[in-house]
């Protein structure tokens, strides 16, 4: 498989705000092309409105998002899966493509993205016969045909059972070290976080409250002491921190 | 599956009472007990219908009401569609038309007969008028509520994937709301036929309405059944056409499929 360049994103002095409420202010981050970075924080801390504002799915009310690459390409994942019921899981996945997707190209194209996630023979199949982690992946695969540079996922696994998580952040972590992309992955599970990112970034009151790099070789185990270290240290903050409520 | 196997034993199950009561009906006829005047024996039927295929009366007919009910069909459902996607897809449209069409909803077109004689007479104009009418509002309004109904999750996604409008139309709008739809064009097939009935018996020169309305006066009640039966078999194969639409095109759907 082609190894894809990850896209650098660089945030400064970011703001957000939806009439009186203040979701972000004054957000400043850089994140390495290629890297994995996980956000979490509270329920409503602004998790997804930051996604969508790096993607450039929301306007950011001040500063700037900016993207080392001219040929940024950034896809997302969203909590559902999000198929249309009404097409082929193949046809599905060459949403992923856009106009592109139609041709025969675009249906080799979208085989070859299912089988990276697993899924090569449910192709011609309706969305409504796999399973709700099957759905997953095939939305996973709608994400990656096109190659993106940057994807965003928005507690993606957050629907699944715990043994269907566990496979889904392995296949994760592979696709991810096969294909280079810059990772960015709203989770509300810190184990998770600390599994799969480089860097866990906790938002609270707008901010950016914590911001740690994970170094634990992979792939990680988490029975592991340094792993249950680390996730129990994260979970400590979090739980520590001040609800964005009282903070604002 | 189990469901399959159901439907197969309960066949024959179904066509039991049927069966006696045309038998009943039959033998009732025949021994005189039933009077031709009231009834006609179901072969009476039979033979007034082959009697009437062989001088060309009945496909005759057949043929104008089953060209009437397409033409009303095509013209009424076409503007019901066309104004259905128009308010669907644009909320200042539907601020604009919807409150006066819902309030000429109201009114039931068949209670418009008197005028429509006024306006058109006993022409041609005057039918498909009320079956245009009459199925419009069936496909007019499934085909709104189709397009709000189609999930707002869906719709975000094509937009974040980068569908244009039109794309977006085609590949999510539409296929969502053809459930809906297709609904309304079942609908609009029931009150077609029936409507069709109505206008071919008060004013009308041809059609099997006529052709029933012309038999009473000469007291061929054998016609005059036949004629309902074949609006009955007409509706039928108007819902079966609209089921086979489902099968086909919501093949996706679990609830549609075999
Ligand atoms: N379009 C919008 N209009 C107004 N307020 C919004 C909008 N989107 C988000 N908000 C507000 O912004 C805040 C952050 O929302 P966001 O969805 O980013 O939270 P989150 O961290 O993703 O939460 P969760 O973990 O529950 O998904 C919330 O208070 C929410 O009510
Ligand atoms: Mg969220």
């Amino acid at each position: 498989m082609s190894k894809h360049k990850g896209a650098a994103l660089t945030l400064s002095q970011v703001s957000k705000r939806f009439g009186e409420t203040d979701v972000l202010h004054g957000v400043d981050l850089s994140i390495e092309p290629g890297s994995f970075v996980a956000i979490i924080g509270k329920s409503g801390c602004g998790k997804s409105t930051l996604l969508r504002v790096i993607l450039g799915l929301e306007p950011a009310s001040t500063g700037h998002v900016s993207s080392d690459s001219d040929a940024a390409h950034a896809r997302l994942v969203f909590q559902e899966p999000r198929l249309l019921p009404w097409a082929s899981v193949a046809a599905n996945v060459a949403v992923g493509l856009g106009e592109r997707g139609d041709g025969p190209e675009g249906v080799a194209a979208a085989r070859e993205a299912l089988a990276d996630v697993g899924l090569a023979a449910k192709a011609d199949d309706w969305p409504s016969t796999l399973s709700g982690g099957q759905r997953q992946r095939v939305a996973l695969a709608r994400a990656l045909v096109s190659h993106p540079t940057l994807l965003a996922l928005d507690e993606p696994l957050g629907a699944l059972d715990a043994l269907t998580r566990i496979e889904m952040q392995s296949l994760l972590e592979n696709v991810w070290q096969a294909q280079g992309f810059t990772a960015l992955l709203v989770t509300h599970d810190v184990g998770e976080a600390v599994a799969l990112a480089d860097r866990v970034l906790l938002i609270d009151a707008g901010r950016v409250a914590l911001d740690q790099p994970i170094d634990l070789p992979r792939p990680r185990r988490r029975g592991d002491a340094a792993f249950a270290a680390l996730e129990g240290a994260i979970l400590e903050r979090l739980l520590d921190a001040p609800a964005s409520a009282e903070a604002r | 599956m189990s469901r399959y196997q159901d439907r197969k034993e309960r066949f024959p199950l179904a066509w039991i009472v049927p069966g006696v009561l045309l038998f009943l009906w039959q033998v009732s006829a025949s021994l005189g007990w039933l009077p031709a005047t009231i009834l006609p024996a179901p072969s009476a039927v039979l033979a007034a219908g082959w009697a009437l295929t062989l001088d060309g009366t009945l496909p005759a007919n057949l043929g104008v009401s089953t060209l009437r009910a397409l033409a009303g069909l095509v013209i009424g459902g076409g503007i019901g569609f066309g104004l259905g996607l128009l308010t669907g897809l644009s909320r200042i449209s539907e601020r604009l038309l919807d409150p006066t069409l819902q309030m000429v909803r109201n009114v039931p077109h068949l209670a418009l007969i008197p005028m429509v004689i006024i306006w058109f007479g006993i022409e041609e104009e005057a039918r498909l008028f009320l079956v245009a009418l009459g199925v419009f509002f069936p496909i007019y309004l499934n085909t709104l509520h189709g397009i709000r109904n189609v999930d707002p999750q869906l719709i975000e996604m094509g937009r974040v994937y980068g569908m244009s409008p039109r794309r977006l139309f085609r590949r999510v709008i539409l296929p969502g709301a053809l459930p809906a739809i297709l609904v309304g064009l079942r609908y609009a097939l029931g009150i077609m036929w029936l409507t069709l009935i109505v206008a071919e018996t008060i004013a009308a020169k041809s059609g099997i309405g006529h052709m029933a309305m012309a038999a009473r006066e000469f007291m061929r009640t054998d016609v005059v059944v036949l004629s309902i039966l074949i609006y009955a078999l007409l509706g039928k194969l108007a819902d079966s056409a609209t089921k086979a639409l489902e099968r086909r095109f919501l093949r996706w759907n679990p609830a549609y499929r075999r």
